[in-house]
Formats: C-alpha cells, structure tokens, sequence
C-alpha cells in the first residue's frame, strides 16, 4: 500500500489533542432550585421519544453538514487541468549539473527543481506516464517510463548533484529518442538554464517545456587553472588562474595558493562584473605536487571557488630525428624548451629510449613503437588510401587544436603533397579540397602528427608559425604532458590511467579523505573510476605507485549561475521559461483546510451558546 | 388598617367584594349566608303546622284570620361560610424574586380580608407542619420565634369577624416557610378534618413529585368549592442560568445534571407550558377553578380581575 501524501499522517497529531478534550472533565455549575421537577420533564420530553423528529433549524446542523460536504469533497481528491494541457508522457530532465547546487534559492537550486518535479509527480493523472532523467556530467535513466508515482518518486529522490558542468544534449537525445512518435509527449526540463550549445535541437521541434528555478546569480568563480614552467625562469612554476565574475556588482575576495594543502601565496583581488581576472602566480616547486586555488569570499555557488591541478616536474624530452637533413626542422626542435635531440639518418629498431620520435621524410626500416612526427611518410596501417596532389591548395586548418595554437597557414604554398581521407582514429588539422594535409590523433596508446608534405617542399619552414608548431608538437608528442592532461578532469567523468602491470586491486582516496577500495581484473590493462561527482584531489593507491588526479569544474559556463528566462535552441528557436502550473493540482489539501476551519467555527459556536 | 400585605387602597377595595358560594352554607354557626337550616332572620322559607310549644310570635295571624287554622311561619337560618386557605409552606416556595411564599400570603391575606369582611369563618392551614424545635435549633430559630409561629399557626385555625383582621395578618406575617411539603396529604387531612365543607383556596406550585390529583380530588368529594392558585418564580418559568449545572433540589436533595444553553428556552418553556396545562386541564374536569401566576405578578391583576372574572368573589 502506498500513500500519495504520507505526510498526511503528521495530522494523526490532533488525535491526542481531541483525547485531551474529552478527558477535560466538565465542571458543572451547582445551583440549588426550588425544585427539579420541572428539570426532569424537560429532559424526558427532549430526550428521543421517537426515532424522528421534524427538522429544525439549527446552525450546528447546518455547520456540521457543510463540515462533512468538505470532507467528502477532500476525499473525492478533485483537481483542475485548466493551465496545462494534458500529457500522456512526461520527460523529467534534472539538472544535476554544479550551478544547481548555488543557494539563492532555499536550500537549493537543486531541491527546489526536484520538489517541482515531485508536484508533477502529485498530479499525474491515473495512466499518464513519466520518465525520470538525470542529466549531469552524463545522463542516467532514474525511472523508466510508469504511471506508479511511488516509483517516480523515489527516482527523484534518488537524484544526486554533481560538482560537474551540464552535458544536457545526451539528455536531449534521449529524451527526444522517448517522445518521438508519442501523441501528448511532454519534456519537462527543470534547470536554471546554465547549458551549453543546443543547436542539434533547432529544427527538432521538441516539445520542451523549461522550468526556471533560480533568482539571483552573486558569484566568483575559477574558470580557468594551468600550470607550466615559468618562460622567465625555468627553475620556477607559473599557475595560470582565471577568475571570473558573474555578480551585478564588483566584488572582492582572497586568492590563496597552496601547494600541497600548504599556504604559498594570498592575494587580494577584485573583479570587476561580468569580467574575468587573469592571475599568475610564481612559486617554487622541488617535487611533484597539487597546486590548489581557492577564492575565500563567500557567494551563491560554492564549488568554483576551488580547483586544483597535479603539477609534475617537467624532465627533459627525448628526442629522436629521423632525417636526411632538415637545419630548420632540427634548430626548431633544439629551440623548443627542455629537448633532448638526437639525430639518425635511419630507425632500424622501435627507438624504445625515445620519448618521441620525428620522421622527416625518411621511411622508417622498423616503425616507432612511441609517439611519432611523420613528415612525408606513410604507414600503411594508418590510412586506407593515400593519393598525391601537386600544389594543394590551402583552405582551412584548425586552430583549436593544441597542436597548431597560433599557428597560421596564410601564404604557405606547397609544392606537391599525400593526401590522405581523414581516418576515424585523428581529426584533420589540415585541409585542402576534399583531402587532408595534417592529421592528428590516437592509435591505440600511440599519439600521431601526420603531414602530407615534404616541409622543405614548401615556404612553411620561412614563416614564423613554424617554429611555433614544432614547439606545439613537442607538447603533444611529449607523453609526459598526455599523462598530466590525464590528471585534470571534470567532475563526473571517468578517470582513466593505464597499467603497466597486472594489479589487483586500488584504493581511492576520495576528497574529504574517505577512501573506496577496487578490485581489478588481473588482466585488466586499465584502470578506470567513475565516481567523481565531487570535485576535488583523489589519490589513487595501486601496489607499486601512488597517482593524484584532478577533478575541477573550470567551466565558465557553469559558473555564469544567472537563470536564463530563454534556452537558445540554435540560432533562431528559444524555449521560454514556462509559467504553467502542473496539470491536475489537487485541491483536496485546501478543501480540508477549510473544513478544518468550518469544524473549529463549528466547536466555537457550540461552547458559545451554552454558555 | 396597616399591614405588611395590602395596601389601604387594595384593602377598601377588597371590602367591596364577597366571597361567591355556590352552594349554601352548611356551618352549623351562624353568619350571613343563606343555609337550608330554618332559624330566625328576615327570609321567609315556608309555613307548618302548629304544635303544642311553638312559638307564638311566629304564628301568621292573617292566614289564622282567612282559614281558622294555626300555621307557623319559617325563616331561612342564616349561617357562616367556612373558608379554608392551604398554604404551601414548603422550602420550594421560599425561590423567586418576590418570594412565592410572600406572594401566596398575600393572596392568603387577602381571600382572608374578604372572607371575615363577609362574617365568614377562616382557616389558615399551612402545610407541611411545623417540625420539632429540635430541628429547628440548628438553623438558628429561636424559642421565642418558634412558639409565636406555634400560637400563630393556633391562631389561623379559625378566625371569624372583620376585626381580627388585624390579628390573622400578623398571624400570617408570623409564618415561615421550609421543610417538604406532601401536597396530596395536606389536602386530603385538610379535606377530613373540616366539620363543613365551604370554601378552599389552595396556595402552592404544585412542584410536588407525587402529583397534585388525590389532594384535589380528596377536597373536591368532601364537598368544597375548590379554587387553586398556582404561584412560580420568574426563573422556572423561564430560567437564567445557563451552561453545564448540576441543579440540587431544595426539598428532596435530589440532583439533576443538566447542560443548558438559550438555544433550548423554547423547549424548556413548552414544557412548563405542557405542565400547567395538564394542571388546568384537571381542573376544568372537577369544576375548579384555576389561576396561575408568577410571583413577580402584579396583585392588583390577580385579585380585581382574574378571582373576580372569576366569580370567586363578586
């Protein structure tokens, strides 16, 4: 048996109240009369003589009835559906992303939106059905679709908010995947509207209805956290910190530094609204550690006012060219920092005492088992077919990609190039014509550039964005810097590391010191952990090592906590915040409150004229 | 003629009035009522033979002239009409505001004022009898007071003549009022104890458990032309306190809880309604005659308008 309102039962409260009434004993008024005959047959005479007598008026009938008329009218449980229109199948998404949890709204974002969606939950109609979605760092089914309000529920209860920014398109694709081909399909969004991009839905027409939760958005957050070898003197480390301010007024607090939960460095800052201080920290470094961050004011949102990074002392990257003689190629590598270069004029074995290698136009005897530069070289496993082009033209490259940051190809001509189809394991950093020039990506656990073009084949090594590249690719390749990038995640996604050797188990030790103990397939070759909802340091303490990863928000957008009234679907659909109110609300609740009231007028009435 | 009953001006109105019999005397005292006993007074009743020893005086000399035959002349004998007032003299009758037992004195007054302003013999019985002084003592009753309401009560046995007026209404004032009453058997020794029937005036207010039927019905077979008053307090006619009481009666000690409230006036006034009309209803049935009254009534309504519509003085 389940109870659609069990807190109902707190009104079993009044049952010892009315106990209490009763046990009160009437005092009764002595009064001597001349005689009680008269008394007595008063009472005979009123008292029933007969089953029935004619109806009089009298009020406490007449409250009585209007008492018991509201009871029943409670206990029919009526409801409204005029302000909403009536679904067969709700969608609840609940944003569970890091901006739920600011408290301008009591206790939270997130409680709020979930005792929202638990009134929609009260006022489903007897076989419309909902579906519970928990959308945070990933998605996750809480309820699948059912009309057992018990069940939805529980699954609300069930939700849990995560430190992590908002990945709602999952969220969206499913729950489009649900209410596709439903006739009276709903999505009901419960968010403060702090998402990403949503343009994949523009032309979907989804039948989305957003709701609002959120009022003010007082907040100083970290957006950003790095952590490198300071240019200026490479004996010291520089803690790139962005500080962003999303409050109406300026505000002001205390940077502090810590490195390994130790003071290094406080600083007072202020940001000005809606802009972002950049702040460098300098600071000494003798062994690996965890840089921490941390913003003292106190605002609305409390996770982005911390962040921390693992900081590894950089080593020197070994370096293998592979070339027939390349100057500008060679002086670009011995000019990017803290390089070990040799050079060959072959590789005959896999170079296994080399960080990376770089192929310059030299088709290796045995391929590279490390990273690999690949100038004008092809392996065969890489691509699927290889053609040439004489004088490519240029049309696009990518930026974004750390491997050509500040790089441009602007007046590059190439004499003649491979030419490769963009394979599934990169991503093209450069493009001619339905062709790719560059490639970048992962095969397997070896990190790969591909270039199509001989680079003395073309002007690129006389421009200034090459030495720049070279510089990028040595970041790339060097596997000490894919490991640190491997230290720093977001909250909620996996953690991932690599094992050298069988393990049998590891032991996590989770921010705020609780520790998790895992076991591990003895062939597993990876080790993966997934509950990182809070962010934080984690410690990871396999048998022979110890590795400490990160996970921070960092996530302008999550930070920026202002409610928004619309969520841009791409460039021309907005969803309006909905003022709809839930369909089939129940009256019943008010209708005992006035019956309550009736009763006690009803009680008052009744000692009023007895007296 | 000062008293703590009447006023002067009720008093020289009352003298006007006589008590109505409607039957004739039978006292075997003289008075001023016509009787079927044959005596000496100015009405003729009848003629008889003379016989040897008659009076001659009363022989009718014209008749002897007409017919030579003696015959004596008859006069109706004139004789007094005895009254007897029951006085309910109970503790139930000391409630209301006036007193019930002060406003059945007046009434006993003043039935008594016309009865002797007519040489009519009077009787004051109060019930119930005054109790040993024994039980008097505790509450306070002097020697002195509990003889003169003895002699009193002696005294109100019989009082005839307008000029021991003065006497029965001290007498009267002299009464007290407590202890509980039997009405029935107050009626009914009352009933047998009188040598004539005449009169009966019965004061009470009738709140008797055992009823008021055999008292009544008692005086009404010895012959007496019954009138009843009856006298209750302003507050049970329509009570003023309300709420959960616990009422205890004045006379039995009996105990009635009750839970009160204005809503349940008409109620309760229907049945005191139902009570009197019972009461009258009986009444009608035996030719007596029935008056009821609050004691906070007027005097004045109940003596020259009810008793005299009435026709039990006229």
């Amino acid at each position: 048996m389940n109870f659609l309102a069990p807190f109902a039962f707190l009104f079993a409260a009044s049952i010892p109240v009315v106990v209490v009434f009763y046990l009160l004993k009437r005092k009764r008024v002595v009064k001597l009369v001349s005689s009680t005959l008269l008394w007595q047959k008063f009472l005979s005479e009123t008292q029933a003589s007969a089953p029935f007598q004619k109806l009089r008026k009298n009020w406490l009938l007449i409250l009585q009835i209007i008492l018991l008329i509201f009871a029943v009218l409670a206990l029919s449980r009526p409801y409204f559906a005029a302000k909403a229109k009536p679904a067969e199948l709700r969608v609840v998404i609940l944003d569970t992303s890091a901006s739920m949890e600011a408290t301008d709204e009591s206790p939270s974002r997130f409680e709020k939106a979930r005792a929202e969606a638990l009134k929609w939950v009260d006022g489903l109609a007897g076989s419309d059905q909902m579906v519970v979605l928990q959308a945070g760092a990933n998605t996750e089914v809480k309820q699948s679709a059912t009309s057992e309000k018990a069940a939805l529920r529980r699954a609300l209860q069930a939700c849990v908010c995560s430190d992590g920014p908002t990945r709602l398109v999952p969220a969206l694709r499913m729950a489009e995947s649900l209410v596709r081909d439903q006739r009276n399909a709903e999505i009901h969004l419960f968010s403060d509207g702090a998402v990403p991009e949503l343009s994949e839905f523009e032309n979907k027409a989804l039948p989305l209805v957003y709701h609002r939760v959120g009022k003010s958005s007082e907040n100083l957050g970290i957006i950003a956290l790095d952590v490198r070898s300071n240019p200026e003197n490479a004996k010291e480390r520089a803690v790139y910190v962005g500080v962003a301010n999303y409050s109406t007024n300026d505000q002001q607090s205390e940077l502090e530094l810590l490195l390994d939960e130790k003071l290094i460095e406080t600083r007072p800052i202020t940001v000005a609204s809606n802009e972002t201080s950049p702040q460098v920290f300098k600071a000494q470094q003798d062994h690996d550690g965890v840089f921490t961050v941390r913003l003292t004011a106190k605002d609305d949102l409390a996770p982005d006012n911390q962040a921390s990074i693992v900081s590894l002392l950089p080593k020197p990257v070994k370096v293998l060219l592979v070339t027939k003689g390349n100057r500008f190629l060679e002086r670009a590598l011995r000019a990017a920092p803290n390089v070990e270069l040799a050079t060959a004029n072959d590789l005959t074995d896999t170079a296994a005492g080399f960080d990376f290698v770089v192929l310059d136009d030299v088709p290796p005897t045995v391929w590279p088992q490390g990273n690999v530069l690949a100038i004008h070289v092809v392996n065969t496993n890489w691509f699927e077919s290889v053609t040439r082009i004489e004088g490519p033209g240029i049309v696009d490259w990518k930026t974004a990609h750390p491997v050509l940051r500040y790089v441009s190809f602007d007046n590059v001509p190439v004499a003649e190039s491979l030419a490769v189809k963009t394979p599934n394991w990169g991503v093209s950093l450069l493009d001619a014509p339905q062709a790719s020039l560059m490639v970048a990506g992962e095969l397997g656990r070896q990190r790969i550039i591909w270039i199509g073009f001989d680079t003395l084949q073309s002007l690129w090594p006389y421009r200034v964005s090459f030495p720049m590249f070279v510089a990028n690719a040595v970041d790339w390749l060097n596997p000490a810097n894919a490991k640190n990038e491997q230290l720093i995640i977001k909250p909620g996604d996996p953690f991932r590391l690599a094992l050298t050797h069988p393990e049998k188990g590891a032991v996590v030790i989770r921010p705020g010191g609780a520790t998790t103990t895992i076991e591990l397939d003895p062939n597993a070759n990876e080790f993966v952990y997934g509950d990182t909802l809070k962010q934080g340091t984690y410690r990871v303490r396999l048998s022979t090592n110890e590795v400490t990863f990160c996970a921070d928000l960092l996530d302008s957008a999550e930070s920026n906590i202002k409610p928004r009234d619309e969520l841009q679907l791409g460039k021309y659909t907005k969803v309006t915040a909905t003022t709809m109110q839930r369909t089939n609300m129940e009256l019943w609740r008010t209708i005992a409150s006035i019956g309550l009231v009736v009763l006690m007028i009803e009680w008052w009435y009744y000692h009023r004229r007895t007296v | 003629m000062p008293n703590a009953f009447l006023t002067p001006e009720l008093l020289r109105r009352l003298e006007q009035f006589q008590l109505l019999a409607a039957r004739r005397a039978k006292s075997s005292s003289k008075g001023e009522r016509r009787s079927r006993a044959r005596g000496q007074s100015v009405e003729f009743a009848d003629y008889r033979n003379y016989v040897h020893g008659d009076d001659f005086r009363y022989l009718d000399w014209n008749l002897y002239g007409r017919l030579e035959r003696l015959f004596l002349k008859l006069y109706e004998e004139e004789r007094e009409l005895p009254v007897r007032i029951f006085l309910d003299a109970s503790e139930s009758m000391t409630f209301g505001e006036p007193r019930k037992f002060d406003f059945a004195r007046q009434i006993a007054a003043a039935v008594g004022y016309v009865a002797l302003s007519g040489f009519d013999r009077v009787t004051v019985v109060p019930f119930p009898n005054q109790p040993p002084f024994s039980e008097l003592k505790d509450k306070g009753v002097t020697p002195q007071a509990y003889n003169m309401e003895l002699a009193a009560r002696g005294a109100l046995r019989s009082v005839r003549g307008k000029k021991s007026a003065i006497q029965f209404f001290q007498n009267l004032g002299v009464l007290t009022a407590g202890g509980t009453a039997n009405l029935n058997e107050a009626l009914r020794r009352g009933a047998l104890e009188a040598r004539q029937a005449g009169v009966a005036i019965v004061l009470s207010d009738f709140l008797d458990p055992a009823g008021y039927e055999p008292g009544l019905t008692a005086l009404v077979g010895r012959g007496f032309q019954v009138n009843v008053v009856q006298i209750l307090a302003p507050e049970e006619l329509s009570p003023t306190s309300f709420g959960d009481l616990r009422l205890v009666d004045s006379e039995t000690g009996g105990i009635q809880e009750v839970t009160f409230g204005r809503y349940r006036m008409k109620s309760y006034q229907v049945t005191v309604q139902n009570f009197l009309q019972r009461l009258r209803e009986y009444c009608q049935g035996r030719g007596i005659n029935f008056f009821t009254a609050s004691s906070a009534t007027a005097l004045e309504e109940l003596l020259l308008r009810q008793l005299r519509q009435a026709e039990v003085w006229g």
